[in-house]
């Protein structure tokens, strides 16, 4: 019950975050320069043209008109139409979405638990070799830019070995893991380490910490101590920091997406913002926000199932 | 394995000072590479060799040229310059702020927890590059802007860490015994939870200064980020992308040195970890 | 653990399975990996580069180009001009629309009409100089034009004169082309993929009998060009556009892969805004030429794949080859520019993002530093750039652009005529006396006396540096040994219908 009660309290807050994302990005989106029609109608275009369907489209219009229009039209639930596809923006989100939630399932599924393992061999094998090793890997892992080492695998991998291939999405579930393998380990590859060396120092941090010292002084086994009290303690802040990721992850993976020819939500955003199209812009941060609200509740109420003393 | 001791280190004498050594002397040493670039290679950075394209490292050019001539050495050594300023300055501000609103948000929680993390949310979801676009377009192409836009986004992983760190700790009997005491919370914080995610702090903070490093060179087809021909590791990495396979100095030597700053970040800030962790 | 073993022996399992599967067969399509989108199935609606490649596959124009360039029939068996040369009279074949409904007349003269009078339409240019088109009956097209207009019947075969179907495109108005458009030309769509991929596929009511020789081609956009490289190389794509010139040898090198370099109208130049000091001084512009050395930058821009370029128009009909163009001459640019009135303030070079823009832009502003011209680079994406170049916000620009047909004509008033709506793209360059040549010529039905006109004008706009000519850039598409005969011609149009796979 409680947990129900948390959902809609959250539901509600989610209200004034969706009417602030979207004031503020409808506004830096139309400030900026740049104008969709001219980048629409291609290099030649009269400005005479362009004019004609700036009007035509009304953004001639104050911004405070057309901003009420498109709220007005979003709460009928029309998210309005792409300007240079011509095509529902929900639609479009529709298209864009399953490769990226794919993508980020995978990486969880590869991130979490090698992310797991590895820090509690280093924090137990703490300044021996396999720590080291560990330590080393993370450090190599996150310095490596990751669009070389995109480059680098779909080069060795794709185009050597042929194992896996260098583009696209695939088709069926054995397709989308065997197209989105080298995407996915090149982000594992920077947020396993991300991951990895803050739940490592928390698990260090809590195994030194008194209770733990008096727990031990009590006669307690070692192994009982670490799953009773250094891991629940120690994994909530690393849990926080995967919740953020995943957020944005799901509308940031554009490096990996654009090198290895995903069609996501990123390479969506990506065009679009270059494109002006700004009802797809708006449309993808609507979805952004509400992304983000789900996935930090999730992370929220896993932290009061792991730990009962934080509250939602 | 689940058996080992697991404090088995703390016989060693002042753990941590090693790494904080090693890992300032990395970052001094390119301190100094930078302060004292033009020593060490006389060449200007931006010079242009079109007879030289693209020629690999040798004795005339240990790094090799780039695609417009220029010596990769002479342009890694002088990037120092700002790439050095870039980890440091693109992660103080988005630290401060962010571990500021965690603390306060987590200890003080309720309605203000509620606020503040509403804004963690619209912050999160908003596209960062709409706001990149619109820093642009406000305030122009540039480094300086680049932190800017860096610290308006970047503030949010150092809030939701912090406070996920204040509500385990809030709970702790230290923390209680304060309250009882009849601490104000401003001390209770400042004394007593604070410190306690300190740790925590640094090692994301060092992690994100490598990031930062290298994103600026994914944000520079926005404008955001060093204007060319100014030699920035991050730029220097993307400018060679084309030509990665043909001439894989033009890439490599950068992206070695900025991992090689990472690397002192990361081992000082295991090293203070320590210290202060205790 | 376990969990890690199963998983990692589950995509080993079914990575074998894949393995398996037989590589691409002779009935996949032909796939096309391309920076340019597709942004748009209305032929009308844009002039941007993907789209203009895209537009080709769905609607027939009334001409259309031979394997040579030459113009040949298309939806049109025969023309007829009046002796005065304002009135051209087509006959049209029997040909269907996708859907099976004729071509007609009508749908001719709604189609062109359309390009030349809606407010959606991109890029009106090419139908300016048509007054009136009429449908006489089912088969004949009665165009009447203002004065006599020689590229007229080139302009015909322009990417935007495609035929559409009047009556579908009066039914379902815009939505005629969001997914399904009725189709004249070699494919109709599959599906398309906004942002992603378009799906072609034949086009079984297509005029040329026995064509497209292929079962279809995905149009894929693939925008980062290593990625297309490596497609290509892994055998994921069977063309792609813009190979970067650092691989082409790559590629050229590799079994089953070939990489022509075929000619384009793409020219690479600077732009210099004449609106405002110190462009604006003539001198200023000729020191700023001058300082410029071309064929080193065509070299390092390209490691030696283009020509440089020698006149202010890219390789179309009428170019004077054997022009000499603008020398590299550090002294005379000093020279000049101490006669000038520039006094040393830094200017902006404003440099698009996307594609080598920035590159050509460092390389400007040291062999300008070299003699005095100070300058700073300020990167920027294809959407201020778009912003800034039309107002004028600029002193520079390193930048490339291309014709979408060989007749000169729609070229210069795009880019050398200061009164024909553009401001010679931008720059504010203004000469009534070139002004009047691009009319004059555009009326004059003798070749010679054309070619002496366009020989003029280039020598005119170069000498006074409306834009600093640089190179002349080929297309450099990749082609794999799987499929025969495509090609890309200088009007961005693939020979796709003429494209057979191996095997079939």
């Amino acid at each position: 019950m409680p947990f129900l009660f948390a959902l809609g309290q959250r539901l509600l807050q989610l209200i004034p975050v969706l009417i602030g994302i979207s004031v503020v990005s409808f506004l830096l989106v139309q400030l900026s320069p740049g104008d969709p029609i001219r980048l629409l109608l291609g290099d030649r275009a009269t400005a005479e043209a362009v004019a004609q369907l700036r009007e035509q489209y009304g953004f001639d219009r104050p911004l405070i008109v057309q901003y009420f229009s498109y709220v007005s039209n979003v709460l009928q639930g029309d998210l309005g139409r792409s300007i240079r596809y011509q095509l529902p923006v929900e639609s479009l989100i529709l298209d864009f979405l399953p490769p990226t939630l794919f993508l980020i399932g995978y990486v969880v599924a590869i991130s979490v638990p090698t992310t797991v393992v590895l820090a509690i061999v280093s924090a137990r094998c703490r300044d021996r070799w396999p720590d080291h090793l560990i330590r080393a890997a993370a450090i190599l892992g996150m310095t490596i830019p990751v669009f070389w080492l995109a480059l680098m695998m779909s080069r060795l991998f794709g185009v050597e070995l042929g194992w896996f291939p260098v583009s696209g999405y695939g088709d069926g579930f054995v397709g989308h893991l065997h197209h989105l393998f080298l995407p996915a380990i090149s982000t594992s590859t920077w947020l396993i380490p991300l991951l990895l060396r803050n739940l490592r120092a928390a698990l260090i941090n809590e195994s030194e910490s008194d209770y733990v010292t008096a727990s031990r002084s009590k006669g307690l086994g070692e192994g009982y101590i670490f799953r009773r009290h250094v891991l629940v303690n120690s994994v909530l802040p690393t849990l926080n920091l995967l919740g953020v990721m995943i957020a944005f992850l799901i509308g940031s993976s554009v490096v990996v997406e654009i090198i290895y020819a995903v069609p996501g939500l990123g390479t969506l955003m990506v065009s679009a913002v270059l494109g002006r199209d700004y009802y797809v812009i708006q449309g993808l941060t609507l979805f952004y926000a509400i992304a983000t609200v789900i996935v930090t509740l999730t992370i929220d109420i896993l932290s009061a199932m792991i730990d009962p003393r934080v509250k939602l | 394995m689940m058996s080992l001791p697991l404090a088995s280190t703390r016989r060693q004498l002042e753990p941590g000072t090693f790494e904080i050594i090693a890992g300032t002397a990395i970052i001094l040493a390119w301190v100094i590479l930078a302060l004292a670039a033009p020593l060490f290679s006389g060449a200007d950075p931006n010079s242009i060799d079109l007879s030289g394209l693209l020629q690999p490292p040798s004795a005339d050019h240990f790094f090799g040229t780039d695609h417009l001539g220029r010596d990769v050495f002479t342009r890694v050594l002088h990037a120092a310059r700002i790439d050095v300023w870039m980890g440091i300055a693109g992660v103080m501000p988005p630290l401060l702020v962010g571990a500021t609103i965690g603390l306060v948000s987590g200890y003080a929680g309720g309605a203000t927890d509620a606020v503040m993390m509403r804004l963690v949310d619209i912050t999160v979801a908003f596209p960062f590059f709409v706001l990149v676009i619109a820093i642009v377009g406000i305030l122009g192409p540039g480094l300086f802007n680049y932190f800017v836009a860096l610290a308006l986004v970047g503030w949010v992983s150092y809030a939701r860490l912090v406070r996920a760190e204040v509500l385990v700790l809030k709970n702790k009997e230290f923390v209680a015994a304060a309250q009882a005491l009849g601490y104000p919370p401003s001390i209770i914080m400042a004394r007593h939870v604070l410190p306690n995610t300190l740790s925590s702090l640094l090692v994301y903070a060092t992690t994100d200064a490598v990031l930062v490093l290298l994103a600026g060179a994914s944000l520079g087809f926005l404008g955001l980020g060093v204007q060319p021909p100014t030699p920035e590791w991050g730029a220097m990495i993307a400018d060679g992308q084309p030509y990665v396979v043909d001439a894989w100095w033009i890439c490599f030597f950068p992206g070695l040195a900025a991992m090689s700053l990472g690397f002192g970040f990361i081992l000082t800030s295991d090293g203070l970890s320590r210290v202060l962790g205790r | 653990m376990h969990w890690h073993g199963n998983a990692a022996a589950g995509i080993a399992m079914a990575l074998s399975l894949l393995a398996a599967l037989p590589a691409a067969s002779a009935e996949a399509p032909i796939r096309i990996g391309s920076p340019y989108a597709t942004s748009t199935l209305d032929p009308m609606r844009s002039a941007a580069a993907g789209n203009i490649e895209t537009f080709g596959q769905l609607y027939s124009r009334l001409l259309r180009r031979g394997a040579d360039g030459a113009l040949e029939p298309g939806l049109a068996v025969s023309w007829d001009i009046s002796a005065d040369g304002t009135v051209v009279t087509l006959k049209l074949r029997d040909a269907n629309f996708s859907d099976g409904s004729p071509i007609s007349a009508a749908d001719v003269a709604f189609s062109l009409l359309r390009v030349r009078d809606d407010a959606e339409s991109a890029y009106a240019a090419p139908l300016q100089q048509l007054k009136e088109a009429r449908a006489e009956g089912d088969k004949t097209v009665v165009l009447t034009l203002k004065h006599p207009f020689a590229p007229f019947l080139g302009n015909l075969e322009v990417f935007n004169a495609g035929i559409v179907s009047k009556a579908d495109v009066e039914k379902r108005g815009k939505d005629a082309f969001t997914k399904d458009p009725v189709t004249s030309g070699p494919y109709m769509v599959g599906e398309w993929r906004p942002n992603d991929r378009l799906i072609l596929k034949p086009n079984p009511n297509y005029w040329r009998v026995g064509y497209p020789k292929n079962a279809g081609a995905e149009l894929i956009e693939v925008p980062d060009a290593n990625t297309r490289v490596s497609m290509m190389l892994s055998g994921e794509l069977d063309a792609a556009r813009d190979i970067p010139w650092s691989r082409v040898s790559e590629i050229q090198a590799r079994e089953g892969l070939t990489l022509p370099l075929e000619p384009s109208t793409v020219i690479y130049m600077t732009l210099l805004n004449e609106m405002k000091p110190p462009f604006d001084d003539i001198k200023v512009r000729q020191a700023a030429a001058h300082a410029l050395d071309a064929p080193a930058i065509a070299k390092a821009m390209t490691l030696g794949h283009a020509k440089r370029a020698t006149t202010t128009l890219p390789a179309v009909d009428y170019h004077a080859a054997d022009y000499p163009g603008i020398d590299y001459d550090p002294a005379k640019a000093k020279a000049l520019l101490a006669e000038s009135n520039y006094k040393g303030e830094e200017l902006v070079i404003l440099a698009s993002s996307s594609g080598d823009n920035d590159k050509l832009s460092v390389l400007i502003q040291a062999q300008w530093t070299a003699v005095g011209i100070k300058s700073k680079i300020e990167k920027v994406d294809r959407g201020v750039w778009w912003e800034r170049i039309p107002a004028g916000d600029y002193h520079a620009s390193a930048s490339w652009w291309y014709n979408e047909t060989l007749d000169p004509d729609l070229a210069v008033r795009w880019a050398l005529c200061g009164s024909c709506g553009s401001k010679s793209f931008y720059t504010g360059y203004n000469n009534k006396h070139v002004d009047e040549m691009t009319e004059a010529a555009a009326r004059e039905l003798d070749k010679a006396k054309r070619a002496e006109l366009y020989r003029e004008i280039q020598a005119t706009t170069t000498t006074e540096v409306s834009q600093i000519p640089l190179f002349y850039a080929p297309y450099a598409n990749a082609y794999s040994d799987r499929i025969k005969g495509l090609g890309m011609n200088p009007m961005l149009q693939w020979s796709l219908e003429e494209t057979t796979v191996a095997g079939e």
